[in-house]
């Protein structure tokens, strides 16, 4: 009975640092900080949201989408679009883009998650350069080349959100509800649903499990994510274009996530924030970060499959267990 | 009492091998039937397309007269069709207990007075519940074929079939094994087992059907298909 108790508490026990961290983050503003930074840290938060659906799609279900901006992209379209054509507002626009991205997942994950193998990270990648063709050649329903406005305030209970403290206040609001939110995943029997899929597909399906549509699911999900974090960019922005949600952005979404590591609770929210405070720390200019992102991307597949975060806890344990370091690698090998 | 499995002219090509040339075989409630055959002769194959594994180039699969032929392997698996393999595997990156608890989580309603096996109380009957703790990648191999057999028994099975559940195994888990297979029909779990060790098969089957060629070539009770000249002859003696 105490045992199993102590049991049920464990999985709370991970979500603990999460929770701490994102309150420093929200006592920021005490310090007075400048409106870039809390303009870096928006659009970082902003990434952080998809990275926790993206999380749930890699690191629980071991398929990568290498078109996630895309699905980003159709939330922040959608509020853009219902915001001009039905005077539809931020709220109503949050649970609309989510369903939109979702529905717009399913399209994508049906045809490609069913037959299995790679296929799905080539198509992703495809509907990623597809959409971006399409909102270019939009006409004016999607602005074309140029985007799209989105001239609408955010009001919560009568206050105007604009402001950037407040927006910064929201979106790690929202940051704390995604991260509870793929936590809760993790911890369920649907997360174990995806990882025996992630490990070993021919087995899960001997077992029951429906590996295709469950494939098709995490996606499903994963736009969920994808479509909530559109809408606050939309907003946050007030413009919007297809480049925004082109092949690049989407290959910056996965190295976010394999950087930060996709399997811990802590790696969106690392992966996120070192890579939107990378180049400002450093002072680099774009083309330097490509180049210094693109060497972090290597050096943590080649050391740290686990990401940074996963790196760090390794670590750590290293430091707090007797075993002898040889020992753990071999066991970690053989996995 | 009608067969819980009847198979019928069941036939599997890959591009130009035929591995199943239209196979009849019938498995009754209850027993533990063994399946033997040389290697190559077809034995994975036929639970590869029972199982949905492989779709079947021709025949008909009947479980408890319905008829399952060419279902998806997750669909025949909530049937009540268990199933382990032949390369030993479990989920490696995942704890021996979480393994057994995905495994129930996808069990389909039984319905029966009796509750099912909790997922530890099945690593109890297997053996493994020292090891609920460990990550089933780092379980020794032994132990990880006990894993298998926990997990297509958490399927709450009414058929269990087991590709050479032994091989790999020492002589203190093989007896092991033979004792949980042994106890199965007195669950409700009918068994088939493929195995090359006929003392093994002797003990735990009293009938036995051998493949050569992807055809059946004897069905009958061990003792008698063991001394028939036809099972003889494709064996050279070699293994008998
Ligand atoms: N996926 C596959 N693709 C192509 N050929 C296959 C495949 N699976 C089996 N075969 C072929 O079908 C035939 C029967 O193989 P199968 O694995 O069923 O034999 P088996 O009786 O289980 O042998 P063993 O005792 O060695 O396990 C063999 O000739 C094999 O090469
Ligand atoms: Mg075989």
């Amino acid at each position: 009975m105490n045992d199993s108790r102590r049991a049920g508490l464990k999985p709370l026990r991970s979500l603990l640092p999460v929770l701490v961290i994102l309150a420093l983050i929200a006592a920021v503003p005490l310090f007075s900080p400048s409106n870039r930074f809390l303009s870096l840290a928006i659009s970082a938060g902003i990434n952080v949201i998809a990275l926790y659906g993206l999380s749930v799609l890699f690191g629980q279900t071991g398929i990568l989408s290498m078109g996630h901006a895309a699905l980003v992209g159709i939330g922040a379209y959608a509020a853009a679009i219902l915001a001009r054509d039905f005077g539809v507002g931020f709220w109503l626009a949050l649970p609309a883009a989510a369903i939109a991205s979702a529905v717009f997942a399913m399209i994508v994950g049906i045809p490609s998650l069913r037959v299995g193998g790679h296929h799905f990270v080539i198509m992703t990648f495809a509907f990623g350069q597809l959409l971006a063709i399409v909102l270019t050649n939009g006409g004016d329903y999607t602005g074309a080349a140029t985007g799209l406005d989105v001239t609408d305030h955010v009001t919560l209970f009568g206050a105007d959100m604009t402001d950037l403290t407040r927006y910064y206040l929201m979106v790690v609001a929202f940051v704390t509800v995604a991260a509870v939110a793929s936590w809760a995943i993790i911890h369920s029997s649907y997360g174990r649903t995806l990882r025996a899929i992630r490990e070993n597909e021919k087995l899960a399906a001997s077992l029951g499990i429906n590996v295709g549509r469950h494939k098709i699911g995490a996606f499903v999900v994963s736009g969920v994510f994808a479509g909530i974090s559109g809408v606050l960019l939309a907003y946050f922005l007030g413009h919007i274009s297809p480049s925004q949600f082109s092949s690049f952005p989407s290959i910056y979404l996965a190295l976010m996530v394999m950087i930060g590591g996709a399997r811990l609770i802590e790696g969106p929210l690392a992966g996120g924030i070192l890579v939107a405070f990378l180049p400002e720390v450093l002072n680099l200019d774009p083309v330097q970060s490509r180049i210094v992102y693109g060497v972090c991307l290597i050096a943590v597949i080649m050391l740290l499959p686990d990401g940074l975060i996963g790196g760090i806890v390794r670590a750590l344990r290293g430091l707090f267990s007797g075993k002898p370091k040889s020992e753990r690698d071999a066991a970690e090998a053989r996995q | 009492m009608s067969p819980i499995l009847a198979i019928s002219g069941l036939s599997k090509q890959f591009g130009g091998v035929t591995a199943l040339a239209g196979v009849d075989l019938t498995i009754e409630e209850g027993e533990i039937l063994g399946v033997v055959g040389p290697n190559g002769s077809g034995k994975t194959t036929l639970f590869n397309v029972v199982t949905g594994v492989h779709k079947p180039s021709g025949g008909t699969v009947l479980f408890r007269r319905r008829d399952i032929t060419g279902l998806a392997p997750h669909a025949i698996s909530r049937t009540g069709i268990g199933y382990t393999f032949q390369q030993a595997m479990a989920f490696a990156g995942l704890g021996v207990l979480e393994n057994v608890q995905i495994a129930s989580e996808h069990a389909r309603a039984t319905g029966g007075a009796n509750p099912w096996p909790t997922p530890q109380a099945l690593l109890d009957f297997v053996g493994l519940s020292a090891l609920a703790g460990e990550k089933a990648g780092v379980l020794p191999f032994g132990s990880l074929r006990l894993l298998g057999l926990a997990l297509a028994l958490a399927t709450r099975p009414s058929l269990l079939l087991l590709d050479e559940p032994a091989a790999g195994l020492n002589d203190r888990e093989t007896t092991a094994l033979v004792g949980l297979v042994r106890q199965l029909p007195g669950h409700g779990i009918t068994v088939c087992v493929i195995d090359h060790d006929m003392k093994l098969m002797q003990m735990l089957c009293r009938r036995l059907a051998v493949l050569d060629f992807g055809s059946k070539i004897a069905d009958g009770p061990t003792e008698a298909v063991l001394a028939d000249p036809k099972v003889l002859d494709v064996y050279l003696g070699g293994e008998l």
